[in-house]
């Protein structure tokens, strides 16, 4: 009798309305945590490019090894634009689900995946190319570190999007789709982060 | 403190409980008050900066500050320790009211509390002003500080080149330490002056004193450092003005 | 409410063929697959990774290996455990059924679910008790020998590198031991039933968090084996870049707890906002749900700062990174920064919510309402949003900024008001109270005592230039065992004593609580009240070694740590005696008022038959004035 009491009002039965708002909750506040991460990553930057110890912010050229010249902020921005694009796809997506439009939310999310995989393999191009190696002076080191989040960023939203697109085509959310605004909140962050990331590397 | 006047009952002072806490709470604070102050203050040792009387000077009345507070928060701890207690399995009845909260108690004490904070801050502001005006001090001598693992150089900058592994100060004669450290933090401590500052490795931080007492001084490390920290001990030879112009020149400098 | 109707599909005895991977899975799994995952990367890290040759800032290439096969542990094990599972399945779009997540809350399992990834916040609960115990075990084993060592002023038996880096491990071990010790027993396992929740908000999330810290043993301890944490518990750069590889177990341990306490804090604070009981408003909300969330919150923001700050150190020791280098433009003090705006809050992490517990027990064993609970939401409020802003009282004497001392001392001082609010109600609530004395009840006075002399040497130290004196001395060391352990701990110690039937169904031994009670404060006071002399005559923090103007004091010190050892040794032994053979617990033994006691003994799966409609908060004890 009292199990069956249980069975009935278990948690995992609630309407999917409270079970999306606590959701949404909970991954804000794990959004809180990254975001206190990023800034902090920003404060490093900062730091270091302000205190210039012992002038190794950027090494000048010598007998060893070559100045080091940093790169362009823009490859950053190219990053943060795709991820912008990636963000609206996910919108669109999103417009589709809450007009129960099936077609346009496969689209949306499915070319939303598409821009986070673009970007995380042109992310993985440009800490490939570039002139310096993470040794070589404060700078460089930074530089590696906000790549290095952005790559941590990327892969993360590369399968979140993945899971998305493939629960969007198999038809989970016509009943619910709380799942789907959650994403948008993620790729929304996914966006600011990789635009604060190109916000510093804006300031060599 | 004043939570006794913010009582609403008018024989407030008659009943026991509260006669008892106001008995307990000078006791209280006096012990507190002189046991505390005392007591820290011996084990501080002999002082020899102005910087080591003060920060003895500041305990002594921060402990004297707050033991009215500590002695109430005690004092009324006690009166509820010897009042009636229940022991057993079972619990004892209903306390006989259900009070559950006192605003002016409350004000009071925020008030009370606040003031205290404010007096702490601003006394411990003024000291700091004064000394960090002690840094730009321009008749202080100069000693360059470097340390290393797990060893202080001395350099005596305004003296040429002279360099020791124990310090030696005139007496009466306000020095300027320049502190920096060739591999890890290490932290610059003269004990019986009070003053302390990391050496960073990178950085150049500065610390001063006027040492006023001829005698040797403690000279310890106070960051951990590595393997041999607890051994990275020296002297503060503390001497008047023409020993130290005598072992100046004996080691090479000019005066 | 229209899934009410619902009816579960599956026969009871149904098991397909699906299930059966969750089946298999267990801590004997999961330490396999983490130990060939260490084993697998470590290969993999030796075949892929260039030999360092140039050697300008690499040191050699045994710290890639290292950290790298601690990665590998750490994926084999979070695999085996069975914590992937949720999320692939999220990914293929077959999310868990309503059996599964029955068999993942460890319905039906009897001790097997302890043993399992298993998503029950009172099975966490219990998880969480073991495991702080043995941390507690482990930590205080290492406080004997620093202790013992220190008996003597030569220097003891022990090695300097051994002292330091048992000096090191003690102080994070503890650290982590004494964070998780109230939020994680008992935020886990008594907080939902107190807010009248069936489960918390996100109970993958919770086995998550837990066994996270599982995961992040083996390196802490591995580390014992590698040269050890020889840099004390903050681990400053640069000094831990010399360290040996153990250095590397710290880095891995920080990290993975710090996922841990991110993930915990979100879903404790999702669960006290959105699933609190009907009618069960913030001001009916009972104290202890203020101080756990408190402290969840506050740790929220400022363990990830921990966590970049171990991942650079980690990036200097094996990529050659230069964040903390000088030589190649770090700084340290960009360490000690990152590192204490986490660690102030991080303090508080600890002592909220072991003094909200305090404040939970004191009307029950004061039988009338809580004295003034706006000043303890307050008192609690204004602790956690000061503590964010005073990180660099721990940097006076760094020489990082001279002009900011003014401005930190002003909001370090200015946590004095609002921790004055806690003794306030603390103080408030005992007076006029028919105290019912138990080992509860005592530990509040001890709270008193202990937090007030920590409290009043907090005011010292965040003075300027008496830390110029003060700040790395054994004085620091005594103010902060005052407040962590004297305060934290006590509290830590009567909450096990206070909740204790109701997670076991037992009650604790009402003899030996006392006899470790005694043994603890008085040990304690003997200890740390001492140490506070050698710290004002001058004896540095950390050294195995020290002046014989000192040997008086430390050897009182170590005599008061043996009474320490002893009581605690009690409490440990009165746990597992009273688990095993105990009086068996009546429903609510101490006749408070709060919704966890209202639960029968063994509390039942998903706690409540009928969820509970709160009418008045939990402090409404005392006889009506006629």
């Amino acid at each position: 009798m009292s199990i069956e009491t249980h069975e009935h009002s278990s948690p995992h039965h609630e309407h999917p309305d409270v079970v999306g708002s606590r959701n949404r909750l909970g991954v804000i506040l794990l959004l809180v945590a990254d975001i206190s991460f990023a800034l902090a990553v920003l404060f490093v930057y900062f730091y270091l490019k302000g205190q210039n110890v012992n002038d190794m912010w950027l090494p000048k050229a010598s007998d060893t090894q070559d100045a080091t010249v940093p790169v362009s902020s823009m490859g950053a921005w190219y990053v943060t634009i795709i991820a912008a694009f990636g963000l609206l796809s996910h919108r669109y997506a999103l417009a589709g689900v809450r007009a129960k439009n099936q077609t346009q939310l496969v689209l949306g999310s499915g070319v939303a995946f598409v821009a986070s995989l673009a970007a995380l393999i042109y992310q993985a191009t440009l800490m490939n190319n570039a002139s310096f190696t993470i040794t070589m002076g404060a700078y460089a080191s930074c530089y590696y570190l906000i790549a290095g989040l952005n790559m941590v960023h990327l892969i993360l939203t590369a399968f979140i999007s993945l899971g998305n697109w493939n629960r969007s085509r198999l038809g989970i959310y016509v009943a619910d789709h709380w799942h789907v605004d959650i994403v948008n909140v993620w790729w929304v962050w996914m966006t600011i982060s990789s635009l604060l990331g190109a916000f510093a590397l804006s300031f060599t | 403190m004043s939570d006794l006047d913010t009582q609403k009952r008018p024989s407030i002072f008659e009943r026991k409980d509260v006669k008892q806490t106001v008995f307990f709470w000078v006791i209280f604070t006096a012990i507190i008050g002189y046991v505390g102050a005392t007591a820290q203050a011996r084990s501080m040792g002999a002082s020899a900066s102005e910087t080591m009387s003060t920060t003895i000077h500041m305990i002594k009345v921060f402990t004297w500050v707050a033991a009215p507070i500590a002695g109430l928060v005690a004092a009324m701890a006690m009166t509820t320790l010897i009042g009636k207690i229940h022991f057993g399995d079972a619990p004892p009845e209903e306390a006989d009211h259900q009070i559950r909260n006192s605003p002016r108690l409350t004000a009071t004490w925020l008030v009370v509390s606040s003031v205290l904070c404010l007096f702490a801050v601003v006394w411990g502001t003024i000291v700091l002003q004064n000394d960090n005006a002690a840094l730009l001090n321009p008749k202080a001598m100069n000693v360059n500080v470097t340390g290393q693992q797990w060893v202080w150089n001395f350099d005596y900058v305004d003296n040429g080149t002279v360099r020791s592994e124990d310090l030696y100060l005139p007496v009466n004669k306000p020095v300027v330490f320049h502190v920096t450290s060739r591999d890890v933090i290490h932290g610059f401590w003269i004990v019986q002056m009070g003053i302390k500052v990391d050496a960073n490795p990178g950085y150049i931080t500065t610390t001063s004193a006027t040492p006023n007492k001829i005698g040797i001084y403690d000279l310890r490390c106070a960051e951990l450092c590595g393997l041999y920290h607890a051994y990275m001990q020296k002297k503060v030879h503390v001497v008047s003005q023409s020993d130290y112009d005598a072992w100046i020149k004996s080691h090479g400098g000019q005066i | 409410m229209t899934t009410m109707m619902e009816h579960s599909a599956s026969a009871p005895g149904h098991s397909a063929p699906k299930r059966a991977l969750i089946e298999r899975l267990n801590i004997f799994t999961a330490f396999g697959l983490g130990i060939i995952g260490a084993i697998v990367f470590w290969y993999l890290a030796k075949a892929i990774l260039p030999a360092n040759t140039d050697g300008s800032y690499i040191k050699s290439n045994r710290d890639q290996y290292v950290l790298f096969s601690m990665i590998g542990w750490l994926i084999g094990f979070m695999t085996g455990i069975g914590a992937l599972i949720g999320p692939f399945r999220w990914l293929l779009g077959k999310d868990l059924n309503h059996d599964e997540n029955m068999f993942y809350a460890g319905k039906d399992q009897g001790v097997k679910r302890y043993l399992r990834y298993t998503t029950d916040h009172k099975v966490v609960g219990i998880q969480y008790l073991v495991l702080t115990m043995i941390i507690f075990f482990v930590g205080g084993t290492l406080a004997m020998l620093i202790r013992t060592n220190l008996a003597h002023p030569g220097g003891g038996w022990l090695q300097p590198q051994t002292y330091n880096a048992i000096v090191g491990t003690h102080g994070i071990i503890m650290i982590v031991g004494t964070i998780i010790m109230v939020t994680g027993p008992f935020g886990n396992f008594i907080m939902p039933i107190m807010i009248g929740a069936r489960d918390m908000a996100f109970p993958r999330l919770n086995a998550l968090s837990f066994w996270l810290i599982v995961a992040a043993v083996p390196p802490i301890l591995s580390s014992f084996f590698l040269g050890g944490i020889s840099t004390g518990w903050v681990a400053y750069n640069p000094l831990a870049s010399q360290a040996p590889p153990g250095m590397d177990g710290y880095i891995m341990f920080i990290c993975i707890f710090a996922l841990s306490t991110m993930v915990a804090g979100a879903n404790i604070t999702t669960t006290v906002i959105k699933m609190r009981a009907k009618g069960m408003t913030w001001n009916r909300t009972p104290i202890f749900i203020y101080g756990v969330v408190a402290s969840v919150a506050l740790a929220l923001p400022a363990f990830p700062v921990f966590f970049l700050s171990q991942v650079m150190s980690g990036m200097d020791r094996a990529t050659g990174s230069t964040f903390y280098n000088t030589t190649g433009g770090g700084s340290g003090w960009l360490y000690e920064n990152l590192f204490w705006i986490m660690g102030h809050p991080e303090v508080y992490v600890i002592l909220i919510p072991a003094v909200g517990a305090l404040m939970e027990m004191a009307p029950v064993f004061t039988r009338r309402p809580l004295f003034s609970f706006n000043m303890a939401v307050m008192g609690i409020a204004g602790i956690s949003g000061l503590s964010v802003l005073v990180w660099a009282h721990h940097m006076y004497t760094t020489g990082w900024a001279p002009l900011l001392s003014a401005p930190f001392m002003l909001t370090t001082e200015l946590i004095s008001i609002p921790t004055g609010l806690l003794f306030l109600v603390l103080i408030g609530t005992l007076w006029r109270g028919r105290l019912w004395m138990t080992m509860p009840a005592a530990s509040i006075y001890a709270l008193l005592w202990n937090f007030m002399i920590g409290g009043i040497t907090g005011i010292y130290l965040s003075d300027v230039p008496v830390d110029g004196a003060l700040h790395g001395s054994m004085y620091v060391t005594a103010h902060f065992h005052y407040t962590l352990m004297g305060t934290g701990l006590t509290g830590a110690l009567a909450a096990l004593v206070f909740w204790f039937p109701k997670m076991t169904g037992r009650m604790f031994d009402k003899t030996l609580s006392w006899v470790g009670f005694w043994f603890v404060q008085i040990g304690f006071n003997i200890a740390f009240g001492v140490m506070f002399f050698v710290g004002l005559a001058g004896q540095p923090r950390r050294v195995d070694a020290y002046a014989a103007l000192f040997s008086r004091g430390n050897m009182i010190t170590t005599g008061g740590a043996y009474l320490i050892m002893t009581g605690m040794l009690v409490m440990l032994y009165g746990v597992i005696s009273s688990w095993r053979h105990g009086a068996l617990a009546p429903m609510n033994p101490w006749f408070s008022k709060t919704l966890e006691w209202t639960v029968p003994n063994p509390v039942p799966l998903e706690n409540f038959d009928v969820l509970p409609v709160v009418t008045s908060d939990a402090y409404g004890y005392g006889k009506a004035k006629s």
